[in-house]
């Protein structure tokens, strides 16, 4: 099991960085998109709150962009077959979660970076804005994997994806936005509940992911 | 199901009379405050479809029977027509009661929400059809919907503050407007489960003659 999933990741980061189209267009989304927020918002003085919800909604929208990839690909191009008789679902799908969070915590690396330097969002509790960036982050792409698997098999490109996905991330934007505002206006804030709370929403997503990706994965 | 049609015959024609004419006219909000009769058992047929739909997709990918996923739209189906009923009803409700059609409260959020639930797996499922995979996936992404649902009853009051709506054990209402308001919901939950009964029966009709066409 252990071997499947070393094995499936390895491919695909190999095959994300052979094609590397993929990658550039996500990353190409989310600099152009933080880079045109900062634009045309031109310096206007907004408060932590309006300003941690913009920074929240790049990361969904980037999520969005980005985190389908990786099954819609085996998809595409005829690989799932192949990958169904070679591994187990939960090996493919510990292998494709593993990839998205990796992949999408590069991304919000990007975006926090550029936000932070263009949005001229000053941050008085770093560490609890950094827990939240990942904790937010983590969830993300936990819900994004799972979702990302049944609009691939749903074969739609488009707007199925970001519409089955906000209503399902929807805590996650709550949670996370608030406890983005706090960390960017209140100093010496300590890690506190939302943190706890994302994390959990994550475990609970990834646990309940386990138990129907096989009947998402596999053909009746 | 012959009995389900009968009661809701009986039950129905006894909500909207005794709504109209035994319960007593509200003191604050006059004879539109009747409209709590109907918007009550609206929002509970909502959130009873939804969990129905759940349990049903739940049982499907056990492999409890056949139908169970479609039954399980069905219940959807009706869940997200109620759940459109159920947020105009209380826009008029909150507008009366509260001065405005949305409030922000987390009731009338947590509605709203699962109207997007509703959507969002109707999407999926339309994405879904002619492929051999449609129950088992929309089924999924309902089970998943249900996980997520605690998060948001433990968010919502935090984020948009205490409901407006009353509590439950905190609203004094007279025995009428209580037995009414029971009657109401006992005919509406008839209604959901003669709705969802018929869209059984005519989807295994269509099944039969699709088959027949074969």
């Amino acid at each position: 099991m252990v071997k499947d999933i070393i094995r499936n990741m390895r491919k695909d980061f190999r095959v994300e960085f052979r094609e590397k189209s993929a990658l550039q267009i996500a990353f190409s989304f989310a600099f152009i998109a933080t880079l045109s927020v900062g634009l045309v918002m031109g310096g206007a003085s907004t408060g932590a709150r309006e300003r941690s919800i913009i920074l929240w909604l790049i990361m969904f929208f980037s999520a969005m962009s980005g985190l389908a990839h990786a099954f819609v690909r085996e998809e595409e191009k005829g690989t799932a077959l192949l990958l169904r008789l070679t591994s187990s679902p939960s090996a493919v799908f510990t292998a494709k979660l593993l990839f998205n969070l990796a992949f999408f915590l590069a991304l919000q690396f990007l975006i926090t970076l550029l936000f932070v330097f263009f949005v001229e969002g000053d941050v008085a509790s770093p560490f609890p804005f950094a827990l939240t960036i990942l904790s937010g982050g983590t969830a993300l792409a936990s819900a994004s994997t799972i979702l990302s698997a049944m609009a691939a098999r749903a074969g739609v490109r488009g707007a199925l994806f970001p519409v089955m996905s906000l209503p399902i991330t929807l805590p996650v934007l709550f949670a996370a936005t608030g406890a983005t505002a706090e960390a960017m206006e209140r100093p010496g804030l300590a890690p506190g509940g939302d943190i706890i709370f994302l994390l959990a929403f994550s475990g609970a997503i990834i646990a309940v992911s386990y138990l129907v990706f096989e009947y998402i994965w596999i053909d009746e | 199901m012959k009995h389900i049609a009968r009661l809701l015959h009986i039950a129905m024609p006894a909500a909207i009379i005794m709504a109209f004419l035994y319960a007593p006219t509200a003191e604050v909000h006059g004879a539109p405050g009747r409209l709590l009769f109907f918007h009550v058992p609206m929002a509970w047929i909502s959130a009873l479809a939804f969990l129905t739909a759940g349990l049903l997709s739940m049982a499907h990918l056990a492999g409890r029977g056949r139908f169970l996923d479609s039954t399980a739209r069905h219940s959807a189906e009706a869940g997200l027509a109620f759940t459109f009923l159920a947020t105009a009803s209380g826009s008029v409700w909150s507008k009366l009661s509260w001065g405005s059609y949305w409030n922000w409260d987390p009731r009338q959020t947590s509605i709203v929400f699962l109207m997007l639930i509703y959507i969002a797996y109707f999407s999926l499922d339309s994405a879904l059809r002619g492929k051999t995979n449609r129950g088992r996936i929309a089924s999924a992404y309902l089970i998943l919907a249900m996980a997520v649902m605690p998060f948001f009853v433990f968010l919502f009051p935090r984020f948009l503050g205490m409901s407006l709506h009353p509590q439950s054990g905190t609203l004094e209402t007279d025995p009428a407007t209580r037995i009414t308001l029971l009657v109401s919901i006992a005919a509406h939950t008839l209604l959901y489960l003669h709705i969802l009964s018929l869209r059984n029966r005519t989807h295994r009709l269509e099944q039969n003659i699709r088959n027949i066409a074969r």
